[in-house]
């Protein structure tokens, strides 16, 4: 039995990644109309309210630009160790272990000024999501264990700490028994750009920009890449290779991290057992849809952004959150999976390729 | 000149068109907006309040909607919440503990709208109360039932986050076992989730392997009824009457009746003169009670648990009344002694009978 492949194109297809996102957009919104048809809902009314919701003023961009921010470092995270072929299933974990640690210090220096605080959370935030993943970095390297189960499994591990720090040790003692950590100081909330997207944006872009640099550009980013296309040249050019797993994988894990620090400090209260929300799992879509190229996770998060807020508010018109949910894949896989296709195609093993070596790009 | 001032009493009719508009568009309509944390469709938590909403969009007249499974401490509520908001309406009803302090903050931006926060203990002087239901009296007296029925004497009962709310409804539960039944004993299994299917039917089943004949909950889905029913076990339910799931295995369910709070709620905003309380509803009126006993309980047991309701209604007969001491045999209330209103919201320990930690 023969399997579809990707093949990258020789050229991009005529018209590129703009006329194949309109494309996929409109069979996606086509496919959409009938499902919400089916449903009984008027498609015009539902459309429109998805597009002001998370497009069409100030306001909403502010809403879906602070719902990027958690997916695009979420996705950042995969895609940085996805260049070089490793799977971190662990984000959503790592968000929460970045989050808990910079609650941590958050209870510490509950009187230190805004911005140092700040800073310190988000710094601790990097180191928890990357301890995080400091174990499943070392069992990858040393001894060849695979990191999509070592991450997944510890995402358990970390939502189940937090959630014996809010009933445990962490509960705040004015809340009647209620498992509830305290609220966060007035002064870690992260100042708020525009309307009430927080600066957590420009971290975010600032973290994104650096990676992709650094992958693309620096001799660090080319072995990564080497590596990630082939071991036996990796190693015959003299990589070391059980180095760049550990780093890379605890990098991502910071990355992570990082994201659950931002959410924590920019939308939340206090240390939260939901924090995370599915980010962690929605930054492999993320990571997925930019092909795990650092670069594309800012367009793709910012769209998957707008899709989810989108999608949530067509819930206040009376759309199911199952027909919403399924609506938001046809939108997002229609006009992002259209890009795919306009760099590469679908072959059947064995056939001739259109490429004959590829070089990874 | 003159075509200047045909343009602004153009303008100014038209001004007048748009306000007189917006005005009866907005203010005097009424519309109560409901945020859940889980699916309408979970049989439990979340489809008892569906049920209230629409029974008081039949008795006020007024438009109702809802959002399903928000998660709570997320950004998510604050933008549904927003979204309704911005769509004219006017009273918002969240559903899950976790929504507390958003809907605080949300009460103090938007003064003109009214929030009631179910099962939270915060609120405003203005625009945000609370609400929730001494479900303590029926979760005793689905005890009694579960006594009676009992043959083994160990009854497993499967319960999410030891909370003082789980915590007292065990206790009720337990103190209602006991007066049908004294020597039964009641052991708890938290399963760390509100809904979560598979791991509840998981735990039910691990009741049932020790022994356990009668199975009770404090879950949101339909889990562990199915589990006993299959094993040849008894269930009670909560939040619904859930006998059409396990049709053999359901004994009985403490319920919640959110309608007429619900119309109440909905009733003062629409005249202009809510203002914000502590709601904790009871058996007396309505807000929860037992669901239909299965008709092959014995007429006596039946009697017996209808004589508690009429006394518990009437003010006689308190779950929680001295003699009482805590699992470990320390004393918590003398002979006689009725437990207050504040020991009952912050219960942190098991009644002596109950097998489990809290911890």
């Amino acid at each position: 039995m023969k399997r579809p492949r990707l093949h990258l194109r020789e050229a991009p297809l005529p018209g590129g990644q703009p006329l194949a996102f309109a494309i996929g957009l409109t069979i996606a919104l086509f496919v959409g109309t009938l499902l919400l048809l089916g449903a009984g809902h008027d498609p015009v009314r539902i459309y429109s309210r998805m597009f002001e919701a998370s497009l069409g003023s100030p306001d909403a961009w502010a809403v879906t630009l602070n719902r990027a921010v958690p997916l695009g470092l979420a996705g950042l995270a995969v895609a940085v160790a996805g260049s070089m072929g490793l799977w971190n299933i662990g984000a959503e974990g790592q968000i929460m272990a970045g989050a808990i640690a910079a609650s941590w210090v958050a209870r510490i220096g509950g009187d230190w000024p805004g911005l140092v605080l700040i800073v310190a959370m988000l710094l601790a935030a990097l180191g928890g999501g990357g301890l995080l993943a400091v174990g499943p970095a070392i069992a990858r390297a040393r001894l060849g264990v695979n990191e999509i189960i070592t991450t997944l499994m510890l995402n358990e591990v970390a939502i189940r700490l937090a959630q014996w720090l809010i009933h445990g040790p962490w509960k705040d003692p004015g809340a009647h028994n209620f498992p509830l950590a305290p609220m966060l100081p007035d002064q870690a909330r992260l100042p708020t750009l525009f309307s009430r997207a927080h600066c957590g944006l420009l971290i975010a872009v600032a973290v994104i920009v650096i990676s992709s640099l650094a992958v693309r550009y620096t001799a660090w980013g080319y072995e990564l890449r080497i590596a990630g296309s082939s071991e036996a040249t990796a190693r015959y050019s003299g990589i070391s290779l059980s180095r760049k797993i550990l780093t890379v994988l605890v990098i991502s894990g910071g990355i992570a991290g990082l994201a659950g620090g931002v959410e924590l400090t920019g939308t939340a209260d206090r240390l939260t057992e939901s924090i995370s929300n599915g980010f962690g799992f929605a930054g492999i879509i993320v990571a997925a849809l930019a092909l795990m190229r650092p670069s594309g996770v800012a367009v793709v998060a910012l769209l998957f952004g707008a899709v989810q807020i989108g999608g949530q508010s067509i819930q206040t018109l009376g759309v199911s959150s199952s027909v919403s949910t399924i609506l938001q894949a046809f939108v997002l896989f229609g006009a992002i999976g259209a890009g795919v296709f306009s760099r590469y195609r679908i072959l059947l093993d064995g056939e001739a390729r259109a490429v004959p070596e590829e070089v990874n790009q | 000149m003159r075509s200047k001032i045909a343009a602004l009493l153009a303008v100014c009719v038209g001004l007048g068109f748009a306000l007189t508009g917006c005005g009866s568009d907005d203010k005097a309509d009424t519309k109560a907006a409901f945020v859940y944390v889980g699916p309408v469709g979970d049989a439990g938590w979340t489809y008892a309040h569906d049920v209230g909403r629409q029974y008081a969009e039949e008795k006020t007249g007024v438009e109702t909607a809802y959002v399903e499974a928000v998660p709570e401490g997320t950004a998510d509520f604050a933008n549904y919440v927003r979204d309704f908001i911005d769509q004219g309406f006017n009273v918002i009803i969240g559903t899950s503990f976790g929504y507390m302090d958003d809907m605080l903050a949300l009460a103090d931006e938007y003064p003109d709208v009214v929030f009631e926060h179910v099962s939270g203990y915060k609120m405003n002087d203005t625009n945000f109360g609370n609400t929730f239901g001494r479900m303590y009296e029926p979760r005793y007296l689905s005890g009694m039932v579960a006594g009676a029925t009992t043959q083994s004497g160990l009854i497993g009962y499967v319960a999410a986050f030891p909370i003082p709310e789980v915590i007292r409804g065990i206790n009720a539960f337990t103190l209602g076992v006991q007066a049908a039944n004294p020597s039964a004993q009641v052991e708890v299994i938290w399963t760390s989730t509100w809904f979560d299917p598979a791991v509840e039917g998981d735990s039910a089943q691990a009741m049932l392997d020790k022994g356990a004949d009668v199975i009770a909950m404090h879950q949101d889905s339909t889990a562990a009824g199915e589990k006993a029913e299959a094993a040849g076990a008894r269930w009670v339910s909560y939040n619904s009457d859930m006998s059409a799931f396990a049709p053999n295995a359901f004994l009985t369910a403490p319920v919640w009746n959110w309608g007429p709070r619900y119309v109440e709620i909905i009733e003062a905003a629409k005249a202009g003169n809510y203002s914000p309380t502590s709601f904790w509803g009871s058996m007396a009126d309505g807000t929860v009670d037992l669901a239909p006993i299965a008709s092959d309980v014995d007429q006596s047991v039946v009697d017996m648990v209808m004589e508690a309701k009429a006394a518990i209604i009437a003010g006689d007969l308190h779950p929680f009344t001295g003699p009482l001491n805590d699992q470990d045999g320390n004393q918590v209330l003398g002979a006689g002694e009725v437990m207050d209103d504040g020991t009952m919201l912050g219960m942190m320990f098991f009644v002596e009978g109950v097998i489990g930690s809290t911890g």
